[in-house]
């Protein structure tokens, strides 16, 4: 075998996700629509007559994060469909390695989460004029918040045992965190203990990051990026051992 | 090497379920094998245990000299599955599905195109390589599975009910290219609850049922066991429920079995001559009147009521055969 197959495995397994997702337009016209509503319905504040450009800043990072969470984790419900569709048996079938199997799976999902956000971020900054001081950092953030969020969602395909299993959990932990994370409403403003729950959640780091860049304030860019990383390894090592299991067993 | 699969005392717990027990079997270079089974016997949790995707509780599997355990990628690598269902991706043409799997066996992009347009041509998918495999027919699916499976030359084909569901000339197509493909040399190892198929198609057949291998012999030899016995065909006039008179009929003295084969009332009795008759005043005192009656020749199906003591496609699936099967077949959770 050569030094790189099992890489090469990965990256075929998550083009083959990926190539699927992409496969259906409407899959991904939905999958955007629902952040780009979100984004359009709460530019309207306070009963004013226009966009508010001041919260529009406040908006979009949350939007962004937001949709990276959606699409990694929607990405990942491929795992589970896979499985009750037996086409992962058509990939345990074959000489491929099970980390070859998880680290594609993640990669498609990450790769999910970051395409969808920065459809956003383009669509923000193009339409609102929102502007970050340094987009590598945007981007770093955005690929480590799509990684965790994809951890969570293969903990969520690995547990659930079939697909509206899997979306009744997904929904169980996408829309506490969208309404908790920060997105619509600064968590300093959220009666207690509502603030010691949205800092449980990686989008509430994700948000906070974001926001962080625009307004350079970058030891609490580098801490929510700590956090973010410490969340990937933890997810995507408890989301792999779940996945080994039932590969494994 | 003379056996291509040799499968020693494998065995399968799911929790305190034995769906797999102590089986063991080889199948010879160039051989067709007949793992022959009603559903829920635990057919496809051997064959999974085979290819390396289940854990085997006990025992051991080793293909082509690698013990599946072991050297598992060595032993895929040697293996081209037909699953029982269709599992292709139904959002990605049928070109790029045998592209994936080209891939994933290793295979460098020119054999990978020279291949896919071999096996397309084969199977005769080429005019439709380019639609998505989920508007594909169901005996397009399976030649496409068949395809897939075949796409990096594997020397053993194993197949999991492979003509399951579908209508008899695409059934009829696939056995055909299962015996071309035997004749090109490839061993097939092929798990069928359908007798007919087992017997028509393989050199050996193992008979399997509750887990267990209770009979490994060639069509022939399987159907000599059932020695000294003879079977009785009747069918009843007018009769919609031939189904009510087995009970009858399974009462009476010097019946072994009795069952229903293709609309027809069977019996095996190591007594013809005193069978017949009992028979004919049986029907008669019941009010029926028998439509026809002949003699035949003991069957594979025969045999396989007279060692499991049921019938391999009227058995209904108990509900433990049932959550046995759920779970071999999801394979996963």
């Amino acid at each position: 075998m050569k030094p790189f197959t099992p890489l090469m495995h990965s990256v075929w397994i998550a083009e083959n996700d990926l190539r699927q997702s992409f496969k259906s337009v409407r899959h991904v016209v939905w999958s955007l629509l629902f952040p780009i509503f979100m984004m359009f319905t709460f530019s309207f504040r306070y009963g004013a007559t226009g966009p508010d450009i001041q919260f529009i800043n406040f908006l979009i990072p949350g939007i962004v994060g937001m949709t990276a969470m959606f699409g990694s984790i929607n990405e990942t419900m491929s795992i589970v469909w896979d499985k009750s569709l037996g086409v992962f048996d058509r990939i345990l079938a074959a000489p491929v390695s099970s980390i070859s199997i998880i680290v594609g799976k993640t990669m498609a999902g990450a790769v999910m989460g970051v395409i969808s956000a920065v459809v956003l971020l383009i669509i923000g900054s193009t339409l609102f004029g929102v502007s970050f001081a340094n987009i590598s950092a945007v981007l770093l953030i955005i690929l480590l918040a799509s990684f965790s969020f994809t951890g969570i969602g293969t903990i969520i395909s690995g547990l659930a045992s079939e697909p509206r299993e899997a979306m009744m959990l997904s929904n169980l932990l996408r829309f506490p965190m969208m309404f908790l994370g920060g997105v619509f409403f600064p968590i300093e403003a959220m009666p207690t203990p509502l603030p010691y729950v949205a800092r449980a959640m990686p989008l509430t780091y994700a948000t906070e990051a974001l926001r962080a860049i625009q307004a350079l304030n970058t030891p609490v860019v580098f801490l929510d990026a700590m956090v973010l990383l410490a969340y990937t390894v933890g997810t995507i090592l408890f989301g792999s051992q779940i996945l080994m299991r039932i590969m494994t067993r | 090497m003379e056996n291509e699969i040799e499968v020693k005392e494998l065995t399968k717990f799911y929790g305190s379920l034995l769906a797999v027990d102590h089986v063991s079997f080889e199948v010879k270079n160039r051989e067709i094998f007949g793992l022959l089974g009603p559903n829920g016997a635990g057919k496809t949790t051997t064959i999974r245990m085979i290819c390396g995707m289940l854990r085997p509780t006990g025992g051991t599997a080793v293909i082509a000299g690698f013990d599946v355990s072991q050297k598992p990628q060595e032993a895929k690598r040697r293996i081209g599955l037909v699953p029982d269902i269709s599992n292709l991706f139904g959002e990605l043409s049928a070109r790029v599905n045998l592209e994936f799997m080209g891939k994933l066996y290793g295979l460098d992009r020119k054999t990978r195109r020279e291949r896919i347009d071999q096996v397309l041509e084969l199977f005769q998918l080429r005019e439709r390589q380019n639609d998505l495999v989920k508007y594909y027919s169901k005996g397009m699916h399976r030649r496409l599975t068949i395809a897939a499976a075949l796409i990096h030359q594997p020397e053993i084909l194993v197949m999991d009910e492979p003509t399951s569901g579908l209508d008899a000339q695409t059934a009829r197509l696939v056995r055909e290219i299962i015996i071309d493909l035997n004749k090109e040399g490839r061993t097939i190892l092929l798990a069928t609850h359908q007798i007919d198929e087992a017997d028509k198609l393989a050199q050996r057949v193992g008979i399997i049922d509750h887990g267990r291998l209770i009979k490994l012999d060639t069509p022939e030899q399987i159907k000599n066991s059932t020695e000294g016995m003879h079977a009785l065909e009747i069918k009843i006039l007018n009769e919609l429920d031939q189904q009510r008179w087995i009970p009858i009929i399974g009462k009476t003295e010097g019946v072994d079995k009795v069952f229903l084969a293709e609309g027809k009332i069977r019996i095996l009795s190591k007594d013809l001559s005193h069978m017949i008759p009992t028979v004919v005043n049986l029907v008669d005192k019941h009010g029926g009147k028998i439509e026809n009656i002949s003699v035949a020749q003991p069957t594979l199906e025969d045999a396989f009521i007279n060692l499991t003591g049921k019938s391999i496609r009227e058995e209904p699936m108990s509900k433990e055969e049932d959550v046995r099967r759920r779970m071999a077949r999801s394979g996963l959770r």
